[in-house]
């Protein structure tokens, strides 16, 4: 995916904040300025991509301030086998975009039970 | 009276070439640091804000993802804009094992100070995908006039 990515814009990686909980892993990327058109996430090969263009402020004018950095953001996630690849759902709100993805099953600790003889 | 805060540019200042080479030395080291905290020396969480000024207006672009509208206070007092606010996080209790956090939390503020007189009442402001953008237009007297030159 990364090759179809134009040259023209510069990319980085957004804020992350990855958490467990529930049984459950979180992905909270920072994205401010992307909306839902523009974000693009897919998964191949047990690598999650994450792509999300910003759209670009059109004003014209001088600069009296430039902090905000240009570009778009694009992450790569390597996924390992306990991630259940069915459950995964993604949501963006105010900038943030939210990855739930369930953890299989039967890699959740259990409880084994001791028979005694 | 309201103070001049800009200086003519056009004047050396000897302070500018170390300040140059400050934000020359925090971009090297600003590549791939995340966004909102602003150089090495640095410590304290500041959003990014870009500041453009066009003929008839300024716009101030603030990103601030993750926040909502009312946790944000945006105040205007003689031409020094004031963004100021808190960002709430879910008590860390409540969240499960972290492997990693790079965002922020807490309260921010950023003070501008704008050159030209801003008319107060047609200041409009909109938070949109994390992304706070303010237009001030500018008053009349301060919008560039060309002026007649009569030739007599």
């Amino acid at each position: 995916m990364k090759a179809e990515i134009s040259e023209n814009r510069k990319h980085f990686k957004a804020c992350c904040n990855i958490f467990e909980k529930n049984g459950q892993v979180y992905l909270e990327l920072e994205m401010p300025g992307v909306s839902k058109e523009n974000l693009e996430m897919k998964i191949e090969n047990d690598i999650l991509y994450i792509h999300g263009k910003k759209t670009v402020n059109t004003d014209k004018g001088r600069f009296l301030l430039k902090e905000v950095r240009e570009g778009d953001f694009y992450h790569e996630f390597t996924l390992d086998n306990t991630i259940d690849r069915n459950k995964i759902e993604a949501t963006l709100s105010k900038g943030v975009a939210t990855i739930v993805m369930g953890i299989k099953e039967s890699e959740k600790p259990r409880k084994i039970e001791i028979n005694s003889k | 009276m309201a103070l001049i805060k800009w200086k003519n540019k056009d004047l050396y200042d000897p302070w500018d070439d170390f300040r140059n080479l400050q934000n020359e030395i925090n971009d090297l080291f600003n590549t791939d640091r995340s966004q909102g905290y602003t150089g090495l020396f640095d410590r304290n969480f500041s959003p990014a804000i870009d500041v453009i000024e066009s003929e008839n207006d300024y716009s101030v672009v603030c990103e601030l993802p993750g926040i909502e509208k009312k946790d944000i206070d945006l105040t205007l007092a003689s031409n020094v804009l004031t963004i100021k606010g808190s960002k709430k996080d879910d008590s860390e209790e409540k969240k499960g094992k972290y492997f990693k956090k790079e965002t922020w939390t807490g309260s921010f503020q950023r003070t501008l100070p704008l050159p030209a007189a801003v008319n107060a009442d047609m200041i409009s402001a909109d938070l949109k995908d994390g992304v706070l953008t303010v237009r001030l237009p500018k008053k009349e007297e301060a919008k560039p006039r060309s002026i007649d030159v009569k030739i007599k």
